[in-house]
């Protein structure tokens, strides 16, 4: 089993999900799965083969240095769930 | 080395990119602004923004690569780091990581004695994040987003260095060379420049000791004090049979330590991919070249002109190059003026002054034009260096052009013959039992002679003709 | 005379005053309260809809009319960010969102004086394949099997929009497709569903599932609307890094459905003993009307299509992964109150996505960790190359390609399998088109002996709308396939 019960707390510490005890063994089962679907790929021969991010077969197209919008911290704020004087609030940081 | 033990140092600098507009969004990139007032919707990750990448952040990488003897690679690749934290809205920071847009190059440094090269790694291109501030609130954490997305240039070093001094002197350099180029403003206390450096000890014959990371260092003198630091706990640790943990650490600037980073809870895993949103970026070898013709002098090549054309030793011209501004301002100065005169009042007086001020050579209270007309002054025999001190101090204070001030205080040098002889003579009339000690054998008084007739013409007689009228007249 | 109306017709409507926009959209509104329970809405702009309808009517009366279309009303995807309207990608973790921007297709539509009717459920961020993932419950397909009352799967994860077309509950709607998410719908509702080519649509202002796949696009009752749709939605934007600089045409206007002389490729690999023996004869069908309007039917092969489905299971969870990592209740969204940063991220995101996106996530977060990078999403992302080397080369030989749409008709929403791999096969169709970046088409065909709808899928090289349409129009015109649902929720 690829995602027994650490390895699936490990991951959801990764992805900053946490996954309650009496969900583990259904995701684990629906994850390996997945996983075992996938791993038919590894039969396939790509030792010659490019990989490809994108489709889109064009140049990376640029913006020149303009400043456009100066402020929008309404916007930007409208949504947060706590702020105070135009910060966003979260728990406590501890470095 | 600290007694037997080898110091190894590497250095990865983040310099934030001189530019109007952030990395992948139209927001400014001002320093100071309040707290999330140039923070654009693509900068706090509302859903469905898309970066697009500004031309000129890529200019300016481009330069800097050039400007430390790098490879400028034509295909670069913009990878998603992805990790969570508070100020890093999108969840991921756009960088380069197996294709970053400039590879390998290298900086010559001075040491004691000679110059060393530096390898560096690669330099590329990446997001800022944002700021958090722990101490407003005993429970929450405030975060500004104003810096999130300005673009940074992360140059990395090899791990070349061997002394704190060498690791400053490599900041510095790049630094220089990045302001030369304009490409970072170079502002450590505002953090447009910042250094991570890596510590470890070894032995000589034994292999490289663990390192640890000493993050976001801004001044040269916490590097300074933090590779000093560091290292010294390392070589406790390993001399006590303890071991040295690879770990990612801060310095404190009020205890001079470095401590552990408390927030590392679980091992970090980036997860680099590359970006889908962006496409690679493609450099046609043509720009690349014309940007290269455009490049400016840079410091070691204008040091090397410097001790060429000036005759400055390898030292004075150092100094002078090491700060655009400064370079800037000596030549000219110099220009048609002697050198040796230009460079003891450029980095000796009015480096105190600056200095004491605590201000940039481009904030001077003194001109470079004015600088070089209260040379011309001295170098004509209008006024002696002494007096041009007091004249320099003037200044500084009131910003007054020196030929101004001259003429006000009526200071200008009594060089006319007939008027010092005047004076002499008057000196000479009211003193005889001192002339008749003096031919008596008692020539140290020609020192009293001398101050008394410096007193009657209140410090302007050309000290050279009233010595030799002095000698002449005394001496018969 | 005002059912199931098409753009063309509405438009036709309004401009022999026949109607007003007001009317139409008050007929629209009516429709959709009428049809509740389809849940196809999540939010309906019963205000500001009929607003700008008597804005429109004002436009017409003054002759200034933004387009030929002005006033005609649709629904969109809860995946578009529509500028003070809630947008809630059917999560519980946006669930109180409202954008302070338009999406650039939705933009679009504006200021072609499109009238949006509200805003469609969909799969939870466009994850699935059922619409059964999201977070304001399942949508109902206005399908019935004959003889039985059971709830049917509109298909996803463009359900809401694919049965709101269907159900006549929007005249035409704005749905995205990742690996089949509008043609897998459109295909389960007899709708006409439209994923044009990577780069054609924007996708600035449009929540993010895997950026390199999503792209947006029209269902529709009909090729012409799905023509019309692209016209106002495609086309450059400088908001967009992968908007394609390639000048779009007027497809609507150069519509040419005559296919004589043009090379129909059939593969192989799609041909299937699992396939439904109704869905083959539809493929057959289609084959020899084709070859009878003067089409050549060439037998082609893509060897790496089979492995389409598992190469996107890795990609899609990757780009999603991360792309979802920017709901972590800071700036927006839903957030949960947590002891410390962690915690609060934990919690949020743990409460605010459903089962399927954790998966994705965590899918996507391992194919990408230290260790796993190369075995799962390099190794992917080399086997999209061979398979979009495929598609290059058969469009070498052929000018489209014709395939069923899905390997099923819909099935009954009570009927999902609980694995999730079984569920992944309903895209299996689709998902190529979508690592290749090039266009396709789902038009119906004809109804299986359960009454359901048949889709086929139509799909031409990159850019090639134009004649992905012309062939598309050709079928549509030969078939007139006419069957609506019966209105069972109208009681």
């Amino acid at each position: 089993m690829e995602f027994d019960k650490k390895n699936l707390l490990k991951l959801g510490k990764l992805a900053r999900i946490s996954i309650k005890d009496d969900k583990l063994d259904s995701l684990g089962e629906d994850l390996n799965s997945i996983l075992k679907f996938v791993d038919q790929l590894q039969e396939i021969k790509t030792d010659q083969v490019d990989p490809t991010s994108n489709s889109l077969e064009q140049k990376l197209l640029s913006r020149e240095d303009i400043v456009e919008k100066i402020n929008e911290a309404e916007d930007v704020l409208e949504n947060a769930p706590e702020q105070e004087m135009n910060f966003y609030v979260v728990p406590k940081v501890i470095e | 080395m600290i007694n037997d033990w080898n110091l190894v140092i590497g250095i990865e600098i983040h310099a934030q990119v001189k530019s109007n507009s952030k990395l992948f969004s139209s927001s400014p990139t001002d320093f100071g602004s309040s707290p999330n007032s140039q923070v654009s919707l693509i900068d706090a990750a509302m859903p469905g923004m898309l970066p697009v990448i500004n031309s000129y952040c890529v200019e300016q990488a481009v330069r800097s690569g050039i400007g430390i003897n790098a490879k400028i690679n034509e295909k670069s690749i913009f990878d998603r780091k992805n990790y969570f934290y508070q100020d890093l809205p999108q969840g991921y920071q756009i960088s380069q990581y197996k294709d970053p847009i400039v590879g390998e190059g290298y900086i010559d440094i001075e040491t004691e004695n000679n110059q060393k090269r530096i390898g560096i790694e690669r330099l590329h291109l990446e997001q800022d994040a944002g700021k958090s501030l722990h101490d407003q609130d005993p429970k929450y954490t405030f975060v500004d987003l104003n810096r999130s997305g300005i673009a940074l240039m992360e140059i990395v070093s090899k791990p070349d260095m061997n002394s704190p001094k060498e690791a400053v002197n490599y900041v510095r350099k790049v630094r220089s060379i990045l302001r030369y180029l304009d490409t970072c403003d170079g502002n450590m206390e505002q953090g447009s420049l910042r250094a991570d450096v890596n510590v470890s000890v070894n032995k000589d014959g034994e292999a490289l000791g663990t390192r640890c990371e000493i993050k976001n260092l801004n001044s040269f003198k916490h590097i300074s004090s933090a590779i000093v630091y560091e290292s010294k706990r390392q070589i406790k640790l390993i001399d006590s049979g303890k071991r040295v943990d690879q770990e990612t650490r801060l310095y404190d600037i009020n205890s001079g330590e470095t401590r552990s980073m408390r927030s590392k809870e679980d091992a970090h895993d980036y997860r680099y991919f590359p970006d889908p949103d962006l496409l690679p970026l493609v450099l046609e070898k043509e720009w690349i070249e014309n940007i290269k013709k455009n490049i400016p002098e840079l410091p070691d090549e204008k040091k090397a002109r410097f001790v060429k054309e000036y005759s400055l030793s390898n030292y004075d011209a150092e100094v002078v190059v090491s700060d655009k501004a400064t370079s800037e301002y000596y030549e000219a100065v110099v220009k048609g003026r002697a050198p040796k005169l230009v460079t003891t009042w450029v980095t000796g007086e009015l480096f105190s002054v600056l200095n004491k001020k605590n201000i940039s050579i481009q904030d001077s209270p003194v001109s470079a034009d004015m600088m070089g007309e209260l040379l011309d002054n001295i170098e004509s025999g209008k006024i002696s260096n002494r007096l041009a001190k007091d004249i320099f101090e003037d200044m500084c204070e009131t910003g007054k052009n020196p030929n101004l001030i001259i003429e006000e205080k009526g200071l200008s040098q009594i060089s006319d013959e007939g008027e010092i002889e005047k004076l002499v003579d008057e000196v000479l009339n009211s003193n005889p039992e001192n002339i008749e000690k003096y031919k008596n054998g008692k020539t140290k008084l020609l020192g009293f002679f001398v101050g008394e007739v410096m007193k009657l013409s209140k410090g302007k007689a050309n000290p050279g003709t009233l010595n030799k009228l002095l000698k002449k007249k005394l001496d018969n | 005379m005002t059912e199931n109306l098409t753009i063309k017709q509405a438009s036709d409507l309004l401009k022999n005053k026949e109607l007003s926009s007001k009317e139409l959209t008050e007929l629209y509104l009516k429709n959709i309260t009428e049809g509740k329970e389809l849940n196809c809405y999540n939010y309906v702009l019963e205000e500001s809809s009929l607003s700008e309808a008597v804005k429109s009517d004002e436009r017409r009366a003054s002759n200034s009319l933004k387009s030929d279309f002005d006033g005609v009303p649709i629904g969109i995807k809860d995946l578009f960010c529509t500028k003070g309207t809630l947008t809630t990608a059917s999560s519980k973790i946006l669930s109180d969102f409202i954008p302070t921007y338009e999406s650039t297709v939705t933009q679009k539509c504006k200021d072609s004086g499109l009238i949006s009717l509200g805003k469609l459920n969909c799969d939870e961020f466009a994850m699935g394949s059922t619409n059964k993932t999201s977070y304001f419950g399942p949508v109902k397909n206005p399908w019935k099997l004959k003889d039985s009352k059971a709830d049917l799967v509109p298909g996803g994860s463009s359900g809401g929009s694919a049965a709101a077309v269907a159900g006549d509950l929007c005249i035409a709607s704005l749905g995205t497709d990742t690996g089949g998410s509008i043609r897998q719908p459109a295909s389960f509702t007899g709708t006409v569903g439209l994923k044009p080519s990577y780069g054609r649509v924007s996708r600035w202002g449009i929540v993010a599932f895997a950026s390199s796949l999503d792209q947006a696009g029209p269902i529709t009752k009909t090729v012409d609307d799905a023509a019309i749709l692209l016209d106002i939605i495609s086309g450059h934007d400088n908001k967009d890094s992968t908007s394609s600089i390639k000048e779009k045409e007027n497809y609507s206007q150069n519509m040419n459905s005559n296919v004589k002389g043009m090379k129909v490729g059939v593969p192989k690999e799609f041909m299937s003993d699992d396939l439904p023996k109704s869905t083959l004869k539809a493929w057959d069908a289609c084959k020899d009307l084709l070859k009878s309007n003067g089409a050549e039917i060439i037998n082609i092969s893509l060897p790496h299509t089979m492995s389409a489905l598992p190469t996107y299971y890795i990609i899609a969870p990757a780009e999603a992964s991360s792309n979802l990592a920017r709901y972590d209740g800071v700036r927006y969204g839903l957030r949960e109150q947590g002891e410390n940063l962690i915690d609060m991220y934990e919690k949020t995101r743990s409460e605010g996505f459903g089962d399927e996106v954790k998966r994705r996530i965590l899918i996507g977060t391992y194919v990408l960790s230290s260790g796993y990078y190369d075995a799962y999403y390099l190794k992917a992302q080399k086997v999209r190359s061979l398979i979009k080397d495929d598609f290059n080369k058969a469009f070498n030989d052929v000018d489209a390609i014709l395939t069923p749409s899905t390997p099923s008709t819909a099935f009954e929403i009570a009927n999902e399998p609980n694995d999730p791999v079984q569920n992944y096969f309903n895209d299996i169709f689709t998902v190529p088109v979508n690592l290749a970046g090039i266009p396709g088409i789902s038009i119906p065909f004809s109804n299986d002996e359960k009454n359901l709808p048949i889709g086929l899928q139509l799909i031409t090289n990159s850019f090639e709308e134009q004649k992905l349409l012309n062939i598309a129009k050709n079928i549509e015109e030969t078939v007139q396939y006419k069957a609506t649902p019966e209105k069972w929720w109208i009681t």
